[in-house]
C-alpha cells in the first residue's frame, strides 16, 4: 500500500485519490460501519430463569436414567418392556395352534442352533439332521426323552454320532412343547399336528421318572419304554390361540 | 479496534476492499459452489422424501432407490453446501477481522477444489451404491483423508492470519471461528478414524456415528454461523454487541457441552447406559448457548429495527438466529423423558436436523452471502424482489420442513410404541407428515431458484454497479434517497465516457 517512490509517504495523505479509488473499486466496503466495541450490559434476571428451564429438564433427563456410570446395566431398568398378561388390554392377534406354539419354539431353539444348525440339517458328521428323523416325526414321548435327556448310541438312521448332552435343564413344559412343535413343523417337516403345554409338562414328569434320570437315553431304550405318545387331549391345530400365553383366543 | 479507528476511514476502506479483493477466487468459489450443491440436496431432499409416502415413486432405477437418495442428499446438505459455505464465512471472517490480505489464496482455491472433487465422487459412490452405511459418513472411505486434508490446507491460513492478528481486542466472532476451525478437524478425524479406520466395536461405532452426527452441528455448523452472526449485525447496525457477559457465557457454555452430546440417539442400545442419557441432558442443555447468543444477537438488532427489515443481510441473519432459539427449544422438547423414547427411528431426528442445518445454519450462511458477494464482485444485487422471494419462501419451506417433521416424528413415535399393534399403523400415522415434508422441500427449492439464478448472475458479474446497497425495503427507488446509507450515490465505474450504468 506504501508507494516505494515515496517511502516515508502515508497513502493516504493524497485524501482525493484515496476517497475516489475507495468510491469507485470499493463501494461496499467503502459504506461499512466499523465493528463497536462489546456492550457491558448484565446478564438479566430473565434471562437466567429462562437457563435455568433446560438445566431443570436436563436433570429430569438424568434423573429418569436409572443406573448411571455402570458398564454392567448397558440397558435402563425397566426399559425392556413387560410381557402384558392375558388380562390387559394389549393382546397380540392370535395365530392358529401350531403357528403360535412354533413361534415360541423358534426362540427356544436358539440353544440347538450350535450343533443342529439354523437349517436344523446338523452337518453329516458330528450332529444329525433333524429334518426327515423319524424319531423326531414319529412318536412324541420318545422325542421329547431325546431332548430332555440327550441320546448316545446310534440315532433313528443307524449311524452314531456324539453323545448329545441333555438339554431339560432349566426348561419348563411350555418350552418343551414349543420346541418340539417348531422342530416337528420346521426344516421340511410337517407332522402339524400340536405337542400341547400338558405333553410338555407330563413329558417332564415321565423324565423324571426313568430308571437312572438324568442319563443319555439310548436306541433301545426309546424304542422299549418310550415308544408312544405323550398322555394329554391333543388340540387342533387350527385353534387361534394368543402367542403370549398360548391359550385359546377369546372369540371376538 | 483502537489501532484500526487511528487509521484514516479512507485507508480503512481500501484494506477492507483488499483483503477482499484478495480473498475473491476461494470465497466466490466456495459460495457457488456450495449454492450448485443446495440445489442438488434440494433435488435429492425431494425424492427421498417423496418415496417415504410413495414407494413407487422412481422405483425402476437402482440409483434412486431410497436407501441411497436418502444419504446423498444428506451428504450434499451437508458436505457439499454446509461444510462449504461454511468454509467461505470462516476464510472471509478471519481474513477481515485479522485484517490481513489472504496471500495463499490459490492454495485454498486449489484446496476447495480437491474438497469439492471428493464429495462430488462421494455422493456418486452414493448413488452408485458403494455407501458404507454409516449416518452422515455414508461417503466410500476414499473420500474422507481427502476432505480431511484439504480442510487443514484451507483453514491453516486464517490460523496464521490470527496469529499474526493486529495487537488488541479479539472480536467475539474470531473466538468462534478458531473454535469451529479447531473442532472440526477434531470431530471429522476422530469419527472417522474411529468407525471406518480401526475395527472396533460395531456398537460402539454406531455410538461414535451418534456423537458425530451430533458434534458436527453443535462444533461447527453451530460456531460458524455463531460468529458469522455477531459480526453481520454488529457490522450492519454499527451497533455494540448487546452484553459482553453473555457473549462469554454463550462461548463457553457452548465448548464445554456441545461435546457430550449426541448419543441420545441410541437410547435403549446396549451400549453403556450413561452414554445416552448423559448425551440426552447435554443436549437439552444446549439450549443455554442457544438462548446466551440468542438473546444478545437478537437485543442487539433491537436497536435497528429498520436496518433489521431493509437490510437482506441481516434479514436473513436475524431469522437464522431465531432458527437458533427454536433449535434450542427442540433440544430440550426431544430430550425431555416422555419424548425421548419417542424419538427414536422416526422422521424427528431428521426434522432437528434439518432445523438445526436449514433454519439456522442455512439462513445466518445466507445472510453472509448477502453480505460478502457484493464486496468481493464489487457489484450489487440486483434485484430486492428475488431476495425477498428467496427469503419467504425459505422461512414458510423450513418451518413446515422442521414442524412437521419433529411432531410426525413424535406421532410416529407414540404409534411405535403402540407396539402391540402392527407397525403399519405407526407408518400411516407419520403419512401425512411425510407428504408435507416432501411439499416443504419443493418449496425450499423453488425458493432457492432465485438464490441460485440471483447468485449466478453476481458471479457471472452481472450485478448493479452502483454504489448504492440493494435494500428491501418498500421497494420504491424515492425512498432510497434517504436511506440510513446517505444519499442515492450511483456513479460511472465502467470508465470514463460511458454511459451511467444502472
Amino acid at each position: 500500500m506504501i508507494d516505494p517512490s515515496k517511502p516515508d509517504l502515508e497513502e493516504s495523505v493524497n485524501v482525493t485519490e484515496a476517497h475516489e479509488r475507495v468510491v469507485l473499486g470499493a463501494a461496499a466496503a467503502s459504506r461499512e460501519k466499523k465493528l463497536a466495541e462489546n456492550g457491558s450490559e448484565s446478564i438479566s434476571l430473565w434471562v437466567t430463569i429462562l437457563c435455568a428451564v433446560p438445566l431443570l429438564a436436563a436433570g429430569w433427563t438424568l434423573g429418569n436414567a436409572g443406573t448411571l456410570f455402570s458398564y454392567k446395566d448397558t440397558v435402563k431398568e425397566g426399559y425392556v418392556r413387560v410381557i402384558p398378561s392375558a388380562g390387559e388390554e394389549f393382546a397380540l392377534p392370535p395365530k392358529d395352534a401350531v403357528a403360535a406354539y412354533s413361534a415360541k419354539g423358534a426362540k427356544i431353539y436358539g440353544k440347538c442352533i450350535g450343533c443342529h444348525g439354523a437349517d436344523g440339517k446338523g452337518d453329516g458328521a458330528n450332529y444329525p439332521s433333524l429334518a426327515g428323523s423319524e424319531w423326531v416325526e414319529g412318536e412324541t414321548e420318545r422325542f421329547a426323552m431325546v431332548v430332555l435327556n440327550g441320546l448316545t448310541g446310534p440315532t433313528s438312521s443307524g449311524k452314531t454320532y456324539g453323545v448329545m448332552p441333555a438339554q431339560g435343564a432349566g426348561m419348563s413344559g411350555d418350552d418343551l412343547a414349543a420346541l418340539m412343535t417348531y422342530v416337528r413343523n420346521s426344516f421340511g417337516n410337517s407332522v402339524g399336528d400340536v405337542v400341547t403345554r400338558e405333553m410338555g409338562a407330563a413329558a417332564l414328569d415321565l423324565s423324571s421318572k426313568r430308571a437312572n434320570p438324568g442319563s443319555p437315553v439310548t436306541a433301545d431304550e426309546l424304542n422299549s419304554e418310550h415308544k408312544k405318545n405323550l398322555p394329554g387331549e391333543p388340540l387342533d391345530p387350527a385353534t387361534m390361540l394368543d402367542p403370549i400365553t398360548l391359550e385359546p383366543a377369546a372369540a371376538e | 479496534m483502537s489501532q484500526a479507528s487511528s487509521q484514516s476511514p479512507e485507508a480503512d476502506a481500501l484494506l477492507r476492499s483488499e483483503i477482499d479483493r484478495s480473498l475473491r477466487h476461494p470465497v466466490m468459489f466456495f459460495f457457488t459452489s456450495g449454492a450448485a450443491w443446495l440445489a442438488v440436496a434440494l433435488l435429492l431432499g425431494i425424492i427421498s422424501s417423496a418415496k417415504v409416502h410413495a414407494p413407487g415413486f422412481l422405483d425402476s432405477c437402482s440409483w434412486l432407490t431410497y436407501g441411497r437418495v436418502q444419504p446423498a442428499h444428506l451428504n450434499a446438505l451437508i458436505y457439499g453446501w454446509g461444510c462449504q459455505a461454511a468454509f467461505g464465512t470462516l476464510v472471509w471472517l478471519m481474513a477481515r477481522l485479522s485484517r490481513q490480505t489472504c496471500r495463499a489464496a490459490g492454495l485454498i482455491l486449489t484446496a476447495g477444489h480437491v474438497w469439492n472433487f471428493s464429495v462430488t465422487l462421494g455422493v456418486i459412490g452414493i448413488l452408485a451404491g458403494g455407501s458404507t452405511g454409516v449416518p452422515w459418513m455414508e461417503m466410500p472411505v476414499f473420500a474422507w483423508v481427502p476432505m480431511l486434508l484439504s480442510f487443514v490446507v484451507i483453514s491453516i491460513w486464517s490460523m496464521v492470519q490470527f496469529k499474526v492478528r493486529p495487537a488488541g481486542h479479539v472480536f467475539i466472532s474470531q473466538w468462534y471461528v478458531l473454535a469451529a476451525l479447531i473442532w472440526f478437524p477434531w470431530v471429522f478425524a476422530s469419527a472417522h478414524l474411529m468407525v471406518h479406520g480401526f475395527s472396533g466395536s460395531p456398537l460402539m461405532a454406531a455410538a461414535i456415528n451418534a456423537w458425530y452426527r451430533s458434534a458436527l452441528v453443535f462444533l461447527f455448523f453451530t460456531p460458524t454461523a455463531i460468529a458469522a452472526a455477531y459480526y453481520l449485525i454488529s457490522k450492519v447496525t454499527g451497533r455494540p454487541i448487546y452484553s459482553y457477559s453473555l457473549s462469554l457465557l454463550g462461548f463457553w457454555s457452548l465448548a464445554i457441552i456441545a461435546p457430550w452430546a449426541g448419543m441420545q440417539k441410541l437410547a435403549g442400545a446396549p451400549i453403556p447406559n450413561f452414554l445416552p442419557y448423559l448425551g440426552a441432558a447435554a443436549t437439552i442443555l444446549i439450549a443455554i448457548p442457544a438462548i446466551a447468543v440468542g438473546v444478545n444477537l437478537l437485543k442487539t438488532a433491537a436497536g435497528a429495527p429498520e436496518t433489521v427489515v431493509n437490510s437482506p443481510t441481516l434479514r436473513f441473519t436475524v431469522a437464522g438466529v431465531i432458527g437458533l432459539l427454536v433449535t434450542g427449544a427442540a433440544c430440550v422438547f426431544l430430550n425431555v423423558p416422555p419424548i425421548l423414547r419417542m424419538s427414536q427411528f422416526t422422521l424427528s431426528g431428521y426434522g432437528f436436523d434439518v432445523l438445526a442445518i436449514y433454519g439456522f445454519f442455512s439462513f445466518v450462511a445466507f445472510g453472509m452471502i448477502y453480505f460478502v458477494v457484493p464486496r468481493i464482485t464489487r457489484r450489487e444485487w440486483l434485484s430486492s424482489r428475488l431476495i425477498k422471494v428467496h427469503f419467504f419462501l425459505s422461512v414458510y419451506g423450513v418451518v413446515t420442513v422442521a414442524l412437521v417433521a419433529i411432531f410426525g416424528g413424535v406421532m410416529q413415535g407414540l404409534g411405535q410404541e403402540a407396539f402391540a399393534q402392527p407397525w403399519e399403523d405407526a407408518a400411516m400415522r407419520a403419512y401425512p407428515y411425510a407428504v408435507a415434508t416432501t411439499i416443504a422441500w419443493i418449496f425450499l427449492l423453488f425458493s432457492n431458484v432465485f438464490f441460485f439464478l440471483h447468485l449466478a448472475l453476481m458471479w457471472l458479474r452481472l450485478g448493479r454497479r452502483s454504489s448504492h446497497p440493494t435494500l428491501l425495503g418498500h421497494g420504491h427507488h424515492a425512498n432510497l434517497h434517504d436511506s440510513i446509507h446517505g444519499p442515492e450515490g450511483d456513479i460511472d465505474n465502467a470508465g470514463p465516457g460511458s454511459a451511467p450504468a444502472h
